[in-house]
């Protein structure tokens, strides 16, 4: 075997390999220039000196992604084949912990798959190498959960309500111009905003007060796929956290000039965020057979220690500070689940999932995780609720609510300290009033009022003639509401199907 | 003997999700329908675009190519993500070892002087090529209209930057664990005149803000310089003691008959479309007068250099690839404009 003569001493190092991979694939444009191929990256006010400075948060290849996430999923879809076969959905906890999967399935991989085109956007927007191949591998990541989620819950559509027209339904259902509204004004925004907005913002401030309460719903329910989902999810999530990290300090590192946007996105998204995961609040204390906590112990351990407590003193250095209206969160925190509940049962009759009066087990919990709330709203509003009930009707509300022109939930959160009295904001723009649930939504607003005035506001949506027609049972048709997907939980197709599947019966073989 | 296996049997309530129900009739549906058919929102967008204010967030109007129903084109090979990296890791796989097997033996250290050449001066730059038409690829998957266009050509983008990798990594190899021969070869792709007009194309498609039109003109190009760098070559290397490049040409043959498959039916679904075919063919019309001879003398500047090292007929291989591509083109009622 011959050697080469002259071998120069040192071999390409781990990360000489990786840069030679990646970065320096990029090239000067001389035919065109460089800002007609990156003509996004300047409006929104962001300097960006050098973009080499980026770090790469993970030092994936090609290769060693594949890889990864081939073996990822052929776990993650033998597990999902096997609770199929093997009718998996008699083991639940009851038939209603699937409520908290069509609020799921409704609302999240809508949102995964427009991170997925987004993240795309920044893929081939960004000016710089290293930032466009780490949002690559983001949009590849959405793209699976999106999917992943699909597929997970495929099996218990063909056993539960609510589920089956789950992608019309994100496009037009009430509740769910919620996270679309979200979804869309991040989307709308400049790359640089959607890097706050979702990478971090979403992905990192927020994602653990989302995903647990799902994931670990699932586990403590009976509901093997979503937690194997969950898992399977989590070292892309820890990507995802750490892309978004290097996103606010790559921006805030570059020109002192960015911290003011910064810090206005981050006000933004953290209380747009914030109202968003309000929904998943009242899923969490209300919709699990089984709690794994409340609402407020997952907020005050997963955003007051870990955020407020932990991130924020790092990102004092760069001068960022907690965003505005953190303290109206706080406030919230012992109220927010019970209002946004009282809404969903209310409605739950033009909505793809039931609802029911919390039972003496939900009762006592709720009780003891939440003393000084719990007995006030029990009185004014449950006690009412359950003498509707012992005189053999429903309540549900006729009306049309409200909605927040910002966050698009229906005005029933409280002044703050007040929690008898419904908080309501308006702002007048070009002679016309909007009206807001909240200091928060109503100063996002009055930062873009020209944007927000395009919402697609489903309650006005309906009263413009533009959902199906004029009367409730029209507008459910538009939706795609079949029998069994919405109304009162008990005696519904899903807690009739539940008791018959479990209905003890002796068969002689 | 048998077990009698005795499982409770529930009966389900349906067999799919509605919408494939509406679109398909009432039979089970696969994993690939059910994770990309009509995912994409298409109504009751909340905010015109801050960078793009005369369109929706998602828009069929960001290409001039339209399709009636967006859900018409479904991806032949029915690759969903997981099947997606699973395929692709079994050939990362495949690359490796080959590579392995080269970089071992020093095969190509090995190779004789002009195929040397032909490594260091014209393969090695494609990496270039590569990236660029990664960025292409991921256009089409932020502004493709319907979740399986944007799918494919999501993973068409990042197949891409996984073979620019794959080239690099074949350029390390050639250096035997350095990289002197990648930043030689990025001087050329900026420099050396049988390059410029590969990279003058990618260069100007990426200012066009039209992503299949992009997609199309790269995929045109594609055609041909896959045909003489990959095919024709790999035959010749092995004729004149390169196997080396040929252990290595092969993986891009083989992928770009992968990624022929999905392009070739979306062309097809334009052409076939009961509303916008015509539409569709004078777009398509359009990249060719705009595209096709800039196309044709880019890769013939790239063939007479490939001779100029080893003469292994790369000219006339380019010859006759453009007129067979001009021939199938013309079959689908195509105008080709007349070269030189």
């Amino acid at each position: 075997m011959t050697v080469p003569t002259q071998k120069p001493a040192r071999k390409l190092s781990m990360q000489q390999r990786y840069s030679a991979l990646t970065h320096d694939l990029d090239w000067d444009p001389t035919y065109v220039t460089e800002e007609e191929i990156y003509p996004y990256t300047t409006f929104e006010g962001i300097k960006v000196h050098d973009w080499s400075k980026w770090e790469d948060p993970f030092r994936l290849t090609v290769e060693a992604y594949n890889k990864y996430q081939a073996e990822k999923d052929r776990r993650l879809y033998a597990v999902l084949d096997g609770f199929a076969q093997s009718q998996g959905q008699l083991g639940l906890t009851e038939a209603r912990y699937m409520n908290a999967m069509k609020i799921f399935l409704q609302g999240i991989p809508s949102g995964e798959y427009q991170a997925h085109r987004n993240f795309s956007h920044l893929a081939r927007y960004f000016n710089g190498p290293g930032a466009r191949f780490a949002s690559l591998c983001q949009s590849l990541d959405e793209l699976r959960h999106a999917q992943t989620e699909v597929h997970t819950l495929s099996h218990y559509n063909k056993f539960f309500g609510g589920m089956h027209d789950w992608s019309r339904m994100s496009d037009r259902v009430w509740y769910l111009s919620v996270p679309k509204s979200f979804f869309d004004d991040a989307g709308t925004a400049g790359p640089f905003e959607w890097l706050i907005a979702i990478g971090f913002s979403f992905e990192y401030l927020l994602t653990n007060l989302l995903f647990v309460p799902f994931m670990s719903g699932a586990a403590f329910n009976g509901d093997l796929p979503t937690m194997t989902f969950g898992f399977s999810a989590q070292s892309d999530e820890s990507r995802h956290m750490t892309l978004g990290l290097e996103g606010i300090k790559f921006m805030l590192e570059q020109d002192e000039d960015n911290l003011p946007i910064v810090q206005a996105w981050l006000d933004k998204w953290f209380w747009r965020g914030y109202r968003l995961i309000s929904l998943v609040a009242g899923m969490m204390d209300y919709m699990l057979p089984k709690r794994v906590m409340s609402w407020k112990e997952a907020f005050e351990l997963y955003f007051e220690e870990q955020m407020l407590n932990g991130l924020f003193k790092d990102l004092e250095y760069y001068g960022i500070k907690p965003p505005r209206h953190v303290q109206w969160a706080i406030d919230e925190k012992e109220i927010l689940s019970h209002q946004v509940y009282w809404v969903l049962y209310q409605y739950s009759h033009a909505a793809a999932f039931t609802t029911t009066i919390p039972d003496a087990e939900d009762q006592a919990w709720l009780e003891e995780a939440y003393p000084d709330t719990w007995p006030v709203f029990k009185s004014v509003v449950w006690d009412k609720a359950q003498r509707v009930v012992d005189s053999g009707e429903r309540y549900f509300n006729p009306g049309l609510p409200q909605l927040c022109q910002v966050c698009q939930i229906p005005m029933g959160f409280t002044e703050p300290g007040n929690p008898l009295v419904q908080c309501q904001r308006h702002s007048i723009y070009e002679g016309e009033r909007y009206d807001f649930c909240s200091d928060g939504c109503q100063w996002i607003f009055d930062r873009e009022p020209e944007k927000y005035v395009q919402a697609w506001l489903p309650v006005h949506q309906i009263y413009q003639g533009n959902c199906g027609g004029p009367t409730l049972p029209d507008v459910a048709v538009w939706y795609g509401l079949e029998p069994g997907d919405g109304g009162e939980y008990i005696g519904s197709m899903d807690h009739q199907d539940w008791l018959a599947w479990h209905a003890p019966t002796i068969k002689e073989g | 003997m048998q077990f009698e296996l005795r499982t409770q049997v529930v009966e389900p309530r349906r067999k799919t999700f509605s919408n494939l129900v509406r679109r398909y009739g009432d039979r089970p549906a696969s994993r690939y329908e059910e994770g990309s058919v009509d995912i994409q929102a298409t109504e009751n967008f909340h905010y015109r675009p801050l960078w793009a204010p005369d369109k929706e967030l998602y828009d069929p109007t960001y290409t001039a190519f339209r399709l009636t129903d967006p859900y018409s084109f479904m991806d032949p090979r029915q690759l969903y993500y997981a099947p997606y990296v699973q395929s692709r890791a079994a050939s990362g796989e495949a690359f490796a070892k080959s590579l392995e097997y080269v970089d071992t033996r020093q095969l190509l250290l090995k190779l004789p002087e002009g195929w040397q050449a032909i490594v260091a001066d014209l393969l090695l730059p494609l990496r270039h090529y590569e990236a660029g038409a990664e960025l292409i690829s991921i256009e089409g998957s932020r502004f493709a209209y319907g979740t399986t266009i944007d799918q494919a050509c999501t993973y068409a983008a990042f197949d891409r930057i996984g073979n620019a990798q794959n080239i690099s990594r074949v350029g390390i190899a050639f250096n035997d664990g350095h990289a002197h021969a990648l930043a030689e070869a990025k001087e050329k792709w900026l420099g050396d005149p049988a390059l410029q007009g590969l990279r003058r194309l990618i260069e100007e498609l990426l200012i066009e803000r039209d992503y299949a039109k992009e997609l199309v003109a790269l995929d045109l190009c594609d055609r041909l310089l896959y045909s003489v760098m990959f095919t024709h070559l790999d035959e010749a290397a092995l004729l004149s003691g390169a196997g080396a490049y040929s252990l290595v040409a092969q993986h891009f043959s083989t992928w770009f008959l992968d990624q022929r498959r999905w392009i070739d039916q979306l062309i097809k679904t334009w052409f076939a479309d009961p509303e916008y075919s015509e539409v569709n063919k004078a777009a398509f019309n359009d990249v060719l007068a705009r595209r096709w001879n800039q196309i044709v003398e880019a890769v013939s500047d790239v063939a007479a250099a490939l001779d100029a090292r080893v003469d292994t007929g790369a000219a006339a291989a380019a010859q006759a690839a453009t007129s067979a591509v001009a021939a199938q083109l013309s079959e689908l009622g195509l105008t080709v404009p007349g070269g030189k």
